[in-house]
């Protein structure tokens, strides 16, 4: 049972925007931002600051409140190995929202928030019958994290400000099938993850007008869905009475994310983001479920109430650049790019993250109507082309999962609406 | 800035396709002939099939090679409302977790007249490529006459009225092919080794290197390129593995100690040397200790061990397909009473039939250490690709096989890759076997035939 999508998705939560690869998540948080490659933690464009860099939230000189929304079409091809036919996902969109809203004295040294974004949400449906259907035919993960935030400025050139990270609202549906001699069963793992708190905190550093600097943490928070419901169907009699549990559960850690960023203002008009970030995805070994029954583990055709999935991802680094022009006092034309690291060893790729290190493009625009503005972004993000051999599995013992080359490209247009108080 | 956007989204599916292009190579599969035996026409759960047929592994190969110009591919298919051909096992049950096999004896292709015990099929006579023929061994493909009523039924049901005389090596020698795969001489070890070294006999070396020889010359006297097989080790096949180490269990629980076996097929009494004592920590267990390997066809009569019971005699001589009345000088003959306690005195031994004992598999691996030699040295003579069945199979006794993220292993029933007769594969048997033929073909012919996903092939069918 490969549930390591529940994981990454909560990774991904956790570390949205700047760092985590992995999974079908994709940095999605402002609207601006993700028309820069998604930097952010260097600079201080507007509330979602608070995601990018909490510690900024004080130097946004603006109150105000924006909503966004980012349609997210992933296209996924797959051959497995020795096969010459491609596998294509039924494919479907994620549209991630996302809230922002700033408050705070006009001319004080206080900003107060409040953040609602979905960094996560993932949805795969595997083309019927394909060669890796007993790993996953289907996953959707849903979150929404809500993270209520103060920032302050201690002076004109430094501020600090951390948020209280809730995971408010987490659902994981996995589904996959099950071999049997002489036909197949499937299994569905739907569960709700319980309530959990993190921390988001940053410091945000402004030495001059053309310069500035940040670093933000943002902690680990271990999901846990427990009581979820397990569904069997399509066992035929003889086979029924092995799949027996009714209820799972699992505990998916989404790991710590540590960034810094830069940005550059050469001129008034021009600004210029660096961000880098080291997402600790190290701390995801393995992905197990435990049921409340005896289902029979289709590998040591014995009765287990474990179910354990060889992850051993390791810590990645993300790069990211980017550029806001402003050509006229009402608009603003924003590009830029990034690179990720792959946290997915050889040899342990699933269905669930056909990763990969992944190069992104984007593309962005603002216009403001007095105190209305409206964000677009376009971004790219080609996930690079991956093979594992079974031979590598077999080595590995990850034989859970399958063989063949795998190759992604996500497309996310976005759009977002902002007014400022 | 929309409209971008669109073409961008339809720009964005990846397109892996053209990476894996399929490719003939330096082979020609225009004209695609298989040759061999069960194995090779599809045989499965102790019979052949129009299932077994459709799923054979040249059938799968015929249809891998279509996308890099493989013909058509003609097989003897049973026709409708004869569809079960010869009769097969299906299973019954599962009873206290052991599997209940029942004969599957309707809508069979016997010939008007004939029955199931001296059967003759309806005839198929067309011009096919799919040769193989249950029960041939090497030794055969120079008899004249084994294509006649009197000979072996599967190959008489292919045989042309017009040329009833015609040997399996001129059928080969005329089928012209552009490609092969030959896969003959498992039968040349096999019947020796599943009657337990009680009946038929291994084939001589210099026979079976002779005919090799032959049959390879007669396939590539027009060029043809093809694969051939080598032959597995049989004693790791669920026929000879499943019963011996549940019953050691069964007597280590009773405190039987020991056993004695009938060895060999000569006849002679209690004190004569085909009587064999061994020890129950001698029976060939999971963990590898032992060597004594206990049939399939035992299962049902060792229950009866240390009972006064002739029912196992009965049973064997029924085998041998003699008037009923001859069965007491059977038993004088080899001096067996059936008032001792069966198996586990010298008198009422476990009878030959049911035991390949360690001599026995000796004879066995020899003969198949050799045969093998013989197949490599002759392939690599004429440049052609070999498929190892020998060691893949080896393997897969040892490690299993998992493909697509599903478990496959050399256990009877639950293993997926053994049909019910524990002998020949399953439909995903076959089609693991396609998948290590297309490897070699490949890496031999610089083709890029594609594998198939064995997964979407069944393993044992369950009530």
């Amino acid at each position: 049972m490969k549930f390591k999508s529940l994981l990454l998705a909560g990774g991904a939560l956790l570390s949205a925007t700047a760092a985590s690869a992995g999974g079908y998540q994709v940095t999605l948080a402002g609207i601006k931002n993700n028309g820069m490659g998604g930097v952010g933690v260097g600079l201080s464009l507007d509330q979602a600051a608070m995601f990018y860099n909490p510690g900024a939230l004080a130097m946004v000189r603006d109150r105000g409140v924006q909503i966004g929304a980012n349609f997210t079409f992933a296209r996924n091809s797959f051959v497995a190995e020795g096969s010459s036919t491609q596998r294509e996902l039924r494919n479907s969109v994620v549209t991630p929202v996302s809230l922002f809203a700033g408050f705070g004295p006009q001319e004080g040294k206080f900003r107060a928030g409040i953040a609602v974004y979905t960094p996560f949400g993932s949805k795969l449906q595997y083309a019927d019958g394909w060669e890796g259907r007993t790993s996953l035919t289907d996953i959707d993960l849903k979150s929404v994290f809500v993270q209520p935030t103060v920032s302050y400025a201690i002076t004109d050139q430094l501020s600090i400000g951390a948020g209280l990270v809730v995971l408010a609202y987490g659902a994981v549906n996995l589904q996959r099938d099950i071999p049997l001699p002489d036909s197949f069963g499937h299994i569905e793992l739907d569960g709700k993850a319980e309530t959990k708190f993190g921390v988001n905190a940053g410091i945000f550093f402004k030495p001059s007008e053309k310069l500035s600097v940040g670093v933000s943490y943002r902690s680990k928070i271990d999901a846990r869905v427990k009581d979820g419901d397990v569904t069997f169907s399509g066992l035929s009699p003889a086979f029924a009475p092995n799949f027996q549990a009714t209820k799972f559960s699992a505990t998916l850690p989404l790991i710590a994310t540590t960034s810094i960023g830069f940005g550059i203002m050469p001129t008034e008009n021009l600004t210029i983001g660096i961000d880098a970030s080291l997402a600790n995805w190290s701390a995801y070994k393995t992905l197990r479920f435990d049921f409340d029954q005896p289902i029979l583990d289709s590998k040591t055709r014995l009765p287990t109430t474990v179910s354990e999935s060889k992850r051993e991802y390791q810590d990645a680094l993300t790069f990211r650049v980017g550029a806001q022009y402003k050509l006229t006092s009402g608009l603003v034309v924003r590009a830029g790019g990034s690179y990720d690291e792959s946290p997915v060893k050889d040899g342990f790729v699933t269905p669930e993250t056909p990763d990969n290190d992944r190069i992104g493009g984007t593309l962005g625009a603002s216009y403001n109507f007095g105190k209305f503005g409206v964000d677009l972004s376009a971004q790219y993000v080609g996930i690079k082309k991956r093979t594992q051999t079974q031979q590598e599995l077999v080595t590995n013992g990850t034989t859970d999962r399958i063989a063949g080359t795998y190759k992604t490209n996500i497309v996310i247009p976005g759009i977002g609406l902002n007014y400022t108080f | 800035m929309l409209a971008l956007l669109g073409l961008g989204l339809s720009a964005c599916q990846p397109d892996l396709e053209k990476d894996f292009e399929p490719s003939n190579g330096t082979a020609d599969f225009s004209n695609y002939i298989a040759v061999g035996n069960s194995l090779t026409a599809g045989f499965s759960d102790g019979g052949l099939y129009l299932e077994g047929q459709q799923q054979s592994f040249p059938a799968i190969l015929a249809q891998q090679f279509a996308t890099v110009g493989g013909g058509e591919f003609v097989q003897p298919l049973f026709g409708a409302g004869q569809e079960n051909g010869s009769g097969y096992l299906r299973l019954a049950n599962i009873v206290n977790g052991l599997p209940v096999t029942a004969s599957v004896n309707t809508n069979l292709a016997l010939r008007q007249g004939a029955t199931a015990a001296r059967p003759l099929y309806t005839k198929f006579t067309g011009q096919i490529n799919n040769l193989g023929v249950p029960g041939i061994r090497l030794s055969d493909i120079e008899t004249a006459g084994y294509g006649s009523v009197l000979g072996n039924p599967f190959f008489e049901r292919i045989t042309p009225d017009a040329q009833a005389t015609q040997t399996y090596l001129q059928r080969v020698a005329a089928s012209n092919p552009t490609f092969f795969t030959n896969w003959l001489g498992n039968n040349d070890v096999l019947g020796f080794a599943t009657a337990g070294g009680a009946a038929n006999s291994l084939t001589s070396v210099a026979d079976f290197t002779d005919k090799n020889s032959k049959v390879i010359d007669a396939l590539t006297a027009t060029g043809a390129k093809g694969v051939v097989a080598t032959i597995p080790d049989v004693t790791t096949i669920p026929f000879f593995t499943t019963v011996g180490p549940s019953f050691r269990t069964t007597l280590e629980a009773g405190k039987v100690s020991g056993l004695v076996i009938q060895t060999g097929a000569a006849p002679g009494g209690a004190t004569s040397a085909n009587r064999k004592p061994i020890t129950t920590g001698d029976i060939k267990a999971v963990d590898g200790t032992g060597r004594q390997l206990f049939t399939l066809l035992s299962s049902p009569f060792l229950p009866l061990v240390g009972t006064k019971t002739g029912r196992p005699w009965r049973y064997v001589y029924g085998q041998s397909g003699q008037p009923a009345a001859g069965f007491p000088l059977f038993l004088a003959a080899y001096g067996i009473d059936t008032t001792a306690a069966f198996g586990v005195s010298a008198g009422n031994p476990i009878p030959s039939l049911f035991v390949l004992d360690d001599v026995e598999q000796g004879q066995v691996r020899t003969a198949t250490n050799n045969f093998n030699a013989a197949i490599k040295t002759k392939a690599a003579a004429k440049g052609l690709a070999v498929f190892d069945a020998n060691a893949f199979f080896s393997t897969v006794a040892s490690n299993g096989l998992v493909v697509n993220g599903v478990n496959n292993t050399a256990g009877f029933v639950s293993g997926n890759l053994f049909s019910l007769d524990g002998v020949h594969p399953t439909p995903r048997g076959y089609a693991v076997v396609a998948n290590e033929m297309i490897k070699v073909i490949n890496s031999t012919y610089g083709a890029k035939v594609p594998t198939v996903n064995p997964t979407s092939y069944r393993g044992v069918k369950f009530p």
